[in-house]
């Protein structure tokens, strides 16, 4: 037998050229069907579950979907905005906890949620490492984040500036970072939060700066109306909340009018959730609020609909790729007829060929298989990076 | 003997066993207490009156602060994040709150049923940025306590949170709300009565307003503090005030140093301590601070 496996060795090992397409060709055609399925398996569990754990989202009118990665995922894609004062509206009704969520900054390409300490209760995500923000400017980031860029507490974090070329735009905000965040092994892990206040920090909503009102403040006085003091251009705004400043920081306009994402609503029950979403039905509504299961269920119909006419179509590549190579086996055979014809008159018996044959055509079917596992599995590995990669961001 | 002693030794040990084999007597753990944490003493008075032995009531801000202008340590907010309910003031009281990163779904502004009734602040500055740009907001009278028919309503709001929590004691919450709501009571017809003459007052800082609005008194405010001489020009101005208004009494938070009462006696101006008990007193409660209130402005109004 092992006389049997190292001539076949040989033959395959002299025809590397061939063998190596042949294995490729093989391996590809049982990879690429069992690699979509690990795929849309992956992409069912991840995005179902997370899904399913939120029961609410209240969102401006827009596409669901965008909505919906945008909350769950801190997608790249920006929802339109809704006010502030339609979370506290929720908050009122008593039908929902309103978890309010503003996810548009980024420092350094990593995702700010601006939220409350609902969020975490919420989601269950606990402090690992330092302790949880205080006030404004602290941020903790989730595990991900910090062990990529090696963040501990104490250390800096910079919101990065929303557009380089505008100079009305959001000036950059350093936060204090306060803890580290437990893995979850969530798109939380990759996000850093921040209070929702300090979201509006970054925006320019609310700042910090010397009392115009003051004297010494008065080279940065433009006018006074009455009772109001008109800063002019040279009031110089801190860009960091400190000890000694933050009594400074204060908000302009009504709060209600600030701009949020989306809303994470928790019902009470079932019937409460129901009276919720009636009150935002209607196409006149501004606001859409949705399940978050439904949308996603949405989307996997589709990723399943298209996953069935790629299976199709790779079945019918299968089979072609099938046939070709055992029509390359059997010309093979034929080119090879002297050699078997020398084995013959060595004493081969034309069992012992058959053998060798099939011990070819297996080392090359088994090292597809083999290859086949090793790309399935990474597949399996970076799923979790490829689906946000394609699906979300 | 030996059969004897072998006897004996497993009877021992069977005896021995037995305890280790029946079923453990669990004691449950003592249930905990909610933690409700408050921003000043007036709702922590009354969320204690109102919960009884129900909930851990606490109010951590230092003694002789007042509890508007605070800025809590970081240990102290880390402690407010841990409670179960935090009650605010509500009307821009507890500026600190702005700042700091609390759990929306706790906290309770136990005077958001009155929110239109709020008092605007008289001459607050407000600033913006450049000619379009958003004021800042003017801000409210926050001292809203001190009027005992809003004090009662923020009770009732302090009693609505607490069945929320807990609704298995509503019927303790409503029967001490009752008692709470009967001592409010009697203070706001005994400062009706006290009230009814109708004199002008002078008071030493701008926190009595809702008492002036509610006993529809004749007060001018000023900006002074218990613990500093007014500035020359702040003496003129009162002199000039008396000279239209015959203001023969001046309330006071806390007991103005001697000069300023001596000063003051000067023009015929009697100080009388009106604590808006914002702190916890170092003696009594919020109830026996102002019947003491009453019972000085009742004497001076009487004199």
């Amino acid at each position: 037998m092992r006389d049997l496996l190292h001539l076949a060795w040989r033959y395959l090992a002299y025809h590397r050229a061939k063998t190596v397409v042949l294995v490729l060709s093989i391996a590809l055609i049982l990879y690429v069907p069992i690699g979509l399925r690990v795929l849309v398996r992956q992409a069912r569990a991840e995005l179902a579950s997370r899904a399913a754990s939120t029961p609410l989202i209240l969102g401006a009118k827009g596409s669901p979907l965008e909505l919906v990665l945008k909350v769950l995922y801190a997608g790249r894609q920006d929802p339109p905005l809704m006010r502030y004062g339609e979370a506290e509206r929720v908050a009122k009704s008593g039908l929902a906890q309103a978890i309010p969520l503003y996810i548009r900054y980024r420092a350094q390409g990593d995702p700010i949620i601006g939220t409350t300490l609902d969020y975490f209760a919420f989601r269950g995500l606990r402090i690992a490492e330092g302790r949880q923000m205080t006030r404004l400017g602290d941020c903790v980031a989730g595990a991900e984040v910090a062990r990529r860029r090696g963040l501990r507490p104490q250390d800096a974090v910079v919101s990065s500036a929303e557009n380089l070329f505008d100079v009305g735009g959001a000036y950059p905000l350093k936060m204090r970072l306060t803890g580290i965040l437990a893995p979850t092994g969530t798109p939380d892990d990759r996000v850093i939060f921040a209070d929702l206040k300090t979201t509006w920090v970054i925006e320019g909503l609310a700042h910090g700066h010397q009392d115009l009102s003051r004297p010494e403040a008065a080279a940065g006085v433009l006018a006074r109306k009455g009772a109001n003091v008109i800063g002019n251009a040279s009031v110089v705004e801190y860009n960091e909340v400190t000890d000694d400043n933050i009594a400074s920081f204060h908000f302009h306009g009504d709060p209600a009018a600030y701009p949020i994402t989306a809303v994470i609503a928790l019902p009470r029950d079932e019937k409460a959730a129901t009276l919720l979403m009636g009150r935002y039905e209607g196409a006149a509504a501004a606001h859409q609020i949705l399940r978050p299961i439904e949308v996603i269920e949405d989307l996997l119909r589709t990723v399943l609909a298209v996953e069935k006419f790629v299976v199709a179509a790779l079945a019918l590549v299968g089979a072609t790729t099938l046939a070709t190579a055992t029509l390359v086996f059997l010309l093979s055979l034929r080119l090879r007829r002297r050699e078997m014809e020398t084995l013959v008159k060595l004493g081969a018996s034309r069992g012992r060929i058959a053998a060798l044959v099939a011990s070819e055509i297996a080392g090359v079917v088994g090292a597809a298989a083999v290859l086949a596992a090793l790309f399935t599995w990474a597949t399996a590995a970076a799923g979790a990076n490829l689906l946000r990669r394609f699906l979300i961001e | 003997m030996r059969l004897w002693w072998l006897t004996l030794g497993g009877l021992a040990l069977v005896l021995a066993l037995i305890p280790a084999c029946s079923p453990r007597k669990i004691t449950p753990a003592p249930a905990r207490k909610p933690v409700v944490y408050t921003t000043n003493y007036p709702l922590a008075y009354f969320a204690e009156r109102i919960a009884g032995d129900a909930a851990d009531v606490r109010f951590p801000a230092p003694p002789g602060v007042d509890p508007a202008y605070w800025e809590p340590e970081t240990s102290v907010i880390e402690a407010y994040q841990q409670a179960d309910l935090v009650l605010l003031n509500g009307a821009g009281y507890e500026k600190w709150v702005e700042r700091a990163t609390l759990a929306a779904s706790r906290l309770v502004n136990t005077s958001a049923a009155f929110e239109a009734d709020y008092i605007p602040l008289k001459d607050a500055v407000t600033h913006s940025h450049g000619p379009e740009g958003q004021h800042t907001h003017a801000g409210f009278a926050f001292t809203t306590w001190l009027d005992p028919h809003l004090a009662q309503r923020q009770a009732e709001a302090i009693r609505e949170a607490l069945m929320r929590l807990m609704p298995e004691r509503a019927a303790d919450f409503e029967e001490n709300l009752r008692a709470l709501a009967a001592d409010l009571a009697g203070l706001d017809r005994e400062l009706k009565r006290i009230t009814a003459g109708g004199r002008p007052l002078l008071a030493s800082h701008p926190v009595y307003q809702y008492l002036e609005r509610r006993y529809g008194l004749d007060l001018v405010s000023f900006h002074w503090e218990p613990d500093q001489m007014p500035a020359p020009g702040e003496w003129r101005r009162l002199e000039r005030l008396l000279k239209r208004r015959p203001a023969r009494l001046m309330l006071w938070e806390a007991e103005p140093l001697e000069e300023v009462r001596n000063r003051l006696a000067g023009y015929g101006v009697v100080v009388v301590v009106f604590d808006a008990c914002a702190n916890r007193p170092a003696q009594g409660d919020f109830l026996t601070v102002m019947r003491e209130n009453l019972a000085r402005l009742e004497r001076a109004l009487a004199d």
